[in-house]
């Protein structure tokens, strides 16, 4: 038993997102965090299929338009994400599958940081051809994404303790 | 024909669909294919959503017709959609037909589907040539808030599906269109 896991599960907080049937509390919680998912990686993927090939009018300075909300769902999902971990910290850190996630969340958005400092700054970009590494850029974003998706649903069915009280 | 007697013809007849269940029953078959639904959903938000911000006003340097071209892979996940939520439904007709999130989430998704009619029969000639700065006339901007509002409540009540199975209802619980249990 983690004296700190037992502790936070304890919390007022912790207690009223697992426990209460308001559908504000886990439901509305989860709801919001599929939004944010949605979001966040959707415009990511639309940027970076763009920056792979697709809608070749599109001209890719003007994307940077869509930074803004692509945070905005960003750090609802940061919130959100955190208030899941408070309801059920046990079920997610015993659980490696939870680290996967959030290593795919990371390098995913290191690599939408690096095309909002170098493609999105690069006026001359639109005149000629996609430099060889914002591809690569763009790949990796869409699989990071896709393996943050896979390894958040796979959740559900990979962990092993739900809380410091029992197995199950 | 009552509500509940369309509800049993339902059940017994998207119940008796057998080709996925070995599938869906193996280990991985419904978590994988749960994974797909979100990765659909993604690509559905993300491509269509970005577009109804144009129509809204943002990036308006962005002619809409060569956004326009990013909706096919926006159709693409709704068709993986299409797909993997009609294996969710067949294999367990009962956890969706008698759930009163399921019965919201079609409904919306029906009139998300009448948005996309209108959008295609009424503005779409007139926003596909307007070119770079222009912006989109007023009935294309409804059309695009009512998409990004009708496809938020899509997620939202997919995501609440879990929580008004009809087994939280009991034996016996309230049946037709939008019983609460919860």
């Amino acid at each position: 038993m983690d004296p700190f896991l037992l502790w936070l599960e304890s919390t007022a907080l912790s207690v009223w997102i697992r426990e209460s049937i308001n559908v504000f509390a886990f439901p509305m919680i989860l709801a919001y965090h599929t939004i944010g998912m949605g979001f966040v990686a959707g415009l990511s993927a639309a940027v970076d299929l763009r920056i792979l090939g697709a809608a070749r009018r599109v001209p890719l300075l003007e994307l940077k338009r869509f930074l803004p909300a692509t945070w905005v769902a960003f750090w609802l999902n940061a919130v959100s994400g955190v208030l899941l971990l408070i309801a059920y910290p046990t079920k997610a850190l015993t659980n490696p599958v939870f680290y996967v996630k959030l290593t795919c969340i990371g390098f995913a958005v290191a690599i939408l940081r690096s095309i909002a400092k170098s493609i999105f700054q690069n006026p001359n970009l639109d005149l000629g051809e996609i430099p060889r590494r914002g591809k690569w850029l763009a790949g990796a974003s869409l699989f990071f994404w896709a393996g943050a998706i896979f390894a958040g649903r796979l959740l559900a069915y990979t962990y092993t303790r739900l809380s410091q009280g029992g197995t199950q | 024909m009552t509500v509940y007697e369309i509800q049993h013809w339902l059940l017994t007849t998207l119940g008796s669909v057998e080709i996925v269940k070995p599938i869906m029953t193996s280990k991985w078959g419904w978590p994988i294919c749960e994974s797909l639904h979100f990765v659909g959903l993604s690509l559905l938000i993300g491509t269509i959503g970005m577009f109804d911000m144009r129509l809204l006003g943002v990036a308006k340097r962005i002619p809409i017709s060569a956004l326009h071209r990013l909706i096919p892979w926006g159709i693409g996940g709704y068709v993986v959609n299409i797909i993997t939520g009609s294996m969710f439904l067949v294999t367990a007709p009962d956890q969706y037909l008698y759930n009163s999130a399921f019965h919201l989430k079609m409904l919306f998704m029906a009139v998300a589907g009448l948005n996309v009619l209108t959008f295609y029969s009424a503005v779409f000639r007139k926003v596909n040539v307007l070119g770079a700065g222009a912006d989109a006339p007023l009935a294309a901007k409804w059309i695009g808030g009512a998409s990004l509002f009708l496809w938020t409540g899509i997620i939202i009540f997919g995501r609440l599906l879990t929580f008004y199975r009809p087994f939280a209802c009991g034996k016996g619980g309230p049946t037709g269109f939008l019983a609460t249990c919860l």
